[in-house]
């Protein structure tokens, strides 16, 4: 089972990989973000309940409930900062945020 | 609970917005301020008792929930840290006193101040990677919204928005880093998991691989390690000139931090071969960021850039991986935070009074403000190494570190590099010097007291440890020896089997 999980890890981290290259909504690239944080919480509960046969762990569950906390507050962070975007730029097209030249 | 160092911190940030209502109803909102200054002061002077602990031997602190292996275990290289964190944290408030005056929301911003600090000590501090996952995200939401914290400014969002998305990546790919971690050893305490790692040699097994890869992205992103920098340049500039310090100066030099604590703590007795990774990936950083610096007309920008670079030659005594080379990159851990510190701090002051980052708007500015002109430039040739100022020593410890391990293309590499660099830092002090100053320069007014003491202190600071080095030698001396004994550090948690 154990391989399962990690290969719906692995899924997940290609999907937010995807995300990033090919939308173009600001929406999509923080949904994006969540998602390969979900990859890394699957993987720890994955662990947490194979790694040892008739054991579950309770450390990664610890882990993954502070993680999601912490990406709650993450994208309410990110998403001020889309509204904002939005207010100077008029649009959420992330193709538009391009003045800044990196 | 984690130390009284980060309690008070912790505790200040949760007084400060009270604090800032209050003041501002009783109509005294120089209090805001004033208390971030002395919560971070506090903090500060809280180092010592604590440093008398740990010259003693490891500090270990178990947190409440100590059947989730979660603990504090403090060191000489944590102690290390989070001291520069800290020293970097007041001087970045007081300087933030007139810088600030006029913008809104100031209860916000000091309270952020206070927790990004706090975070980075607790980074520094950490013993285990929960503990350390959440000190990152602390510093790390705290500084997205620093970044952007004159929401007003296009410039910001778009930057902060940047920052916050490659940033929060990383941090992801850090936790699955983090899970794949655990499900090899079984724990997620440092200590343990080098143990684990020393009884069942993985080498060169592709999960091994797979997790240092991801680390190494994970923190390389917050690092600004080249070819995942492309926010920083973006991001250092848009803050507020105090924020900019602080990201600069110590920010990201704490991501090398946790970066060399898990490469030597896990990694090495893993027995997986990572030098020479780490030094292709230095060559390149330092390069890149010296090339950019060249060919930037923005004050803030071309630091920024020459941050990357900076990052590029602490890193070569990690790749170096001898007492030297890391006692080298400890070392320049401290300076680079005083010299960069200095020298954002200095821009800010230059940009309070002329209002441009543009090079050609702050010709001249030498003439008008002699004093910052005179530390800016102080800054700026320690920052390419020359003597005998602090920049100069580290470079020396660290380019021979890079000898001694027998990578002397590297050690040619950074001393070329530096010698690049004296390029656009010469570059700068001419402009400031320019006869004919702009339009914007003629009324300038040499920046108030209250923004120069801590340029002053920094300043100072850099000229001692660049003609009297040998303290901050030893100290940086203890803090390498602390990172490269594995078994002292795992000895204090883990009894052998």
């Amino acid at each position: 089972m154990l391989e399962f999980y990690l290969g719906c890890s692995l899924l997940l981290v290609v999907v937010a990989l995807y995300c990033f290259v090919a939308k173009r909504n600001l929406v999509r690239l923080v949904l994006a973000v969540e998602i390969l944080i979900n990859a890394g919480n699957l993987a720890f509960m994955g662990f947490a309940a194979y790694r040892n046969p008739n054991v579950v762990d309770l450390l990664p569950q610890a882990v993954v409930t502070l993680s999601i906390a912490i990406a709650g507050s993450v994208t309410a962070i990110a998403l001020t900062l889309v509204l904002n975007a939005y207010k100077h730029y008029k649009t959420l097209d992330v193709t538009e945020l391009r003045r800044l030249r990196g | 609970m984690f130390t009284w160092v980060v309690d008070v911190l912790l505790l200040g940030a949760v007084l400060q917005p009270s604090v800032a209502y209050l003041s501002s109803r009783a109509g005294m909102r120089r209090l805001t301020p004033l208390f971030c200054i002395v919560v971070l002061g506090i903090s500060m002077a809280l180092f010592y008792p604590l440093y008398g602990e740990v010259s003693q031997g490891i500090v270990l602190v178990p947190v409440a929930a100590s059947i989730l292996g979660s603990a504090l275990e403090v060191d000489g290289l944590g102690i290390f840290v989070g001291l520069v964190a800290v020293l970097l944290g007041l001087l970045s408030a007081i300087f933030s006193f007139r810088y600030m005056e006029h913008d809104s929301g100031l209860g916000g911003y000091y309270t952020l101040l206070i927790l990004m600090t706090a975070g980075m000590v607790g980074i520094a501090f950490a013993g285990d990677l929960f503990t350390l996952y959440v000190f990152w995200e602390i510093t790390s939401i705290t500084s997205y919204v620093l970044v952007a914290f004159r929401k007003d400014q296009w410039e910001a969002v778009e930057a902060g928005f940047k920052y916050l998305i490659m940033s929060a990546s990383g941090s992801a790919i850090l936790l699955l880093a983090f899970s794949l971690l655990y499900g090899m050893t079984g724990t997620l305490n440092l200590a343990g998991m080098a143990s684990v790692m020393k009884r069942t040699p993985l080498a060169d097994s592709p999960w091994l691989w797979l997790t240092f890869l991801l680390v190494t992205v994970g923190f390389g992103v917050k690092a600004a390690i080249v070819p995942l920098h492309t926010w920083l340049p973006d991001a250092h500039p848009a803050a507020p000139s105090p924020v900019s310090a602080l990201l600069s100066g110590i920010v990201i030099e704490t991501a090398v931090y946790a970066f060399s604590r898990i490469l030597f703590t896990v990694f090495s007795p893993a027995a997986l071969s990572w030098a020479m990774f780490i030094a292709v990936l230095c060559l390149v950083t330092m390069t890149t960021g010296n090339i950019m610096a060249l060919l930037q007309n923005d004050v803030k920008r071309l630091l920024a850039y020459s941050s990357i670079a900076q990052v590029g030659y602490i890193l070569v005594g990690l790749a170096a991986g001898t007492r030297m080379g890391v006692t080298g990159s400890v070392l320049h851990i401290l300076n680079h935070a005083l010299m960069k510190g200095s020298a954002f701090l200095c821009a800010g002051a230059f940009i309070h009074s002329v209002g441009s980052r543009d090079l050609s708007e702050l010709a001249g500015i030498g003439r008008r403000m002699p004093a910052s002109a005179t530390a800016f430039a102080i800054s700026l040739f320690a920052l390419a190494g020359t003597p005998p100022l602090n920049g100069f020593i580290s470079k020396v410890l660290l380019f021979a570190g890079a000898f001694e391990a027998g990578m002397s293309w590297l050690a040619i590499a950074g001393v070329l590099n530096s010698v690049l660099s004296l390029a656009y830092y010469l570059r700068l002090m001419l402009t400031f010097i320019n006869p004919r100053p702009s339009e914007r320069v003629r009324v300038a007014k040499e920046a108030p007291i209250s923004m120069l003491a801590p340029i002053l202190t920094m300043t100072v600071l850099i000229v001692i440890f660049g003609v009297w080095p040998d303290p901050a030698i030893a100290f940086a001396d203890k803090a390498a020896a602390a990172l490269m004994n594995v078994e002292a550090y795992t000895s204090a948690v883990v009894r052998p089997p």
